[in-house]
């Protein structure tokens, strides 16, 4: 019974992991209990400084075994304290996967036991908030090389919020079409919902009377 | 032979929905890809900021359609998060009875639509006619067939109704029966297994550094699954061992990933007959709506500076919520609400899996990934 990973490990392993890294410079960690349902769980809260945010991700990884980057959340605070305009959380998950070993050419599975895990192996939640000023170009340095799933989730982040990731290869439009306008990110708070009052949208419900973008242009 | 492009899509004969994968061929050999999504990109984040907490459990459901139950339930776990609620033990086994026959009904929607993919269509109506049990329960619930609205934040809607946990109980039993015919189905047809074995390999440290996880993970060989690793709900009450599969030396390929849904598909049909044994109260009481026992009360604000996440492990990897506090009307709504789908992340990645594959073998390959493109573009 119980083949969870136990909450006292948990706890255990991201207060390890906060010590380590609070010593870093410009990086302030911390451990928060979270509820889930009827269990409660513990996770590392960080805040970086943006000019620190590679070395702390290059660490994270290397030293700690941060092997998965959950997803990037970016966030426009225009009506928010003069250091905090723009944020970046990044959601990591430490999950110990390796790949399996192979013997006599047959491979053998990882059947990790949840209650004897231990070291660096303890799955651990990690969340990074990189808060930036008021800018007209919001930018952070760029993990794609490091964990790869950042990837897509970077080019989500720039599409729909607008910000921006130095030495990100690649960069596009994924989730908007992608003749979208330069500089349209539709998360900024100063876009709103609905762009039609009531009326315009009866009068011209299916849209005939809007014309296409590419007109008059040679095909 | 020269190289060139060809654009497969946006209509696409292996997945419900619409994107395109541009593929650049050597011949028949497949060198690049590029996937191209958007197409079905509603602005789910952006209306959810306009929407009171218990409106967006709605929208949630909306996400994928194949898996409603757990997209709305990884919602409600993170805004459980941010408002701070205890939920009562009974509602906690309702919801994860919920949320297995939800993952059940999600894999035999994909082994359906897998089975015609790789030509074997008697498949597809044979899953549907399962699918249709596992619907009925779910309907139950929920009260309708497809989009729930079941969770609540701080418990569930209604209890079990009367009778459901010996229909459920029969039901399960004797899909747990036909299980065995689909695997008959498959094992035993030549062209399934030529198109499935040996194609579309991926390795578990890569897909973990790429971000996939979930079902496509474990069929690496390793057990890795957010339901043990960052417990919630009542897993932790049951006897249950996530589904590992051996794969080869150099990876999962089509035919492991679909081996280990199958395997999941018992797993969670146990774990709903496990929990529905030992729920709180017994299967026989029926509570009220609204009944303490059932839904503990919520806070309806989040002040501003309060966030809350969740992972969940989701029918096709691990999905999260991520939900900051402060919006409009005082808290009313959230400030920012923030989706990962596993899907967005692992398309991409199934997508790199084709290169050096035959075209042919691309729906083979794309399909074993389980992909839903609702809750990719959200």
């Amino acid at each position: 019974m119980g083949r969870v990973v136990p909450t006292s490990t948990q706890k255990a392993s991201a207060e390890k992991l906060c010590k380590a890294i609070s010593k870093m410079k410009g990086v302030e960690a911390d451990t928060i209990e979270r509820t889930s349902g009827t269990s409660p769980r513990w996770t590392v809260s960080v805040v970086c400084e943006a000019e620190n945010w590679r070395k702390l991700a290059e660490s994270l990884n290397n030293t700690h075994s941060v092997d998965y980057c959950s997803m990037i959340t970016g966030i426009h605070w225009p009506e928010g304290p003069e250091e905090k305009k723009w944020e970046v959380i990044y959601h990591f998950l430490r999950t110990g996967v390796k790949n399996p070993p192979s013997v006599d050419g047959v491979l053998q599975p990882i059947v990790t036991d949840p209650n004897g895990v231990k070291g660096k192996d303890v799955p651990l939640e990690i969340e990074v908030s990189i808060r930036l000023p008021d800018t007209r170009t919001p930018s952070v340095a760029s993990v794609q090389d490091i964990w790869v799933g950042a990837d897509w989730n970077e080019k989500e982040t720039w599409d729909l919020v607008g910000i921006d990731f130095d030495g990100h290869v690649g960069m596009r439009r994924v989730l908007q079409p992608h003749e979208t306008p330069t500089g349209y990110h539709p998360l900024q708070r100063h876009h709103n919902l609905r762009y039609h009052g009531f009326e315009e949208m009866y009068d011209d419900a299916q849209g005939f009377g809007r014309k296409p973008d590419d007109i008059g242009k040679v095909k | 032979m020269a190289e060139m492009w060809i654009s497969m899509g946006p209509q696409h004969p292996m997945t419900h929905g619409l994107w395109t994968l541009k593929i650049k061929v050597d011949g028949e050999t497949v060198v690049d890809t590029v996937p191209d999504l958007g197409y079905i990109h509603r602005g789910v984040e952006k209306i959810c900021e306009t929407r009171d907490f218990t409106q967006i459990t709605t929208y949630c459901d909306r996400l994928c359609y194949a898996s409603a139950n757990t997209w709305s339930h990884s919602y409600i776990y993170a805004a459980e998060d941010l408002l701070g609620v205890e939920v009562p033990e009974r509602a906690e086994y309702i919801r994860l009875i919920a949320v297995e026959l939800q993952r059940i009904a999600s894999h035999l929607m994909w082994m359906g639509a897998y089975g015609p993919d790789t030509g074997n269509l008697s498949v597809m109506v044979w899953c549907l006619r399962e699918r249709e049990m596992m619907m009925d329960l779910l309907q139950e619930l929920g009260g309708s067939r497809m989009h729930y609205n079941f969770p609540r934040i701080g418990g569930v809607k209604r209890d079990l109704p009367h009778g459901f946990v010996q229909r459920a109980r029969s039901k399960l039993h004797l899909f747990l029966q036909r299980i065995q015919e689909y695997e008959a189905l498959f094992d035993e047809s030549t062209v399934f297994l030529v198109r499935t074995q040996g194609v579309g390999y991926a390795k578990p440290e890569e897909m973990i550094n790429h971000g996939v996880s979930g079902p496509n993970l474990r069929a690496g060989g390793v057990n890795y699954d957010v339901r043990w690793a960052h417990p919630y709900s009542v897993y932790s009450e049951l006897d249950w061992e996530p589904p590992v599969e051996r794969s080869s030396i150099k990876g999962a390929d089509c035919y492991d990933r679909y081996r280990v849904r199958v395997e999941e598909m018992r797993v969670s049909a146990l774990l709903v007959l496990q929990a529905m044994e030992k729920l709180p109260g017994g299967s026989d009481t029926y509570h009220e709506p609204g009944d303490p026992k059932l839904l503990a009360k919520a806070p309806s604000r989040a002040p501003e500076g309060t966030s809350g996440y969740h992972h969940f492990e989701d029918s096709r990897g691990e999905s999260m919520f991520y939900i900051a506090g402060g919006g409009e009307g005082r808290g009313k709504n959230p400030y920012r609400v923030s989706i990962r789908s596993p899907m967005f992340i692992t398309i991409p990645y199934a997508s790199k899996c084709m290169i050096g594959y035959k075209v042919a073998d691309i729906p083979a390959i794309m399909g074993s990934f389980d992909p839903c493109i609702g809750e990719t573009d959200r």
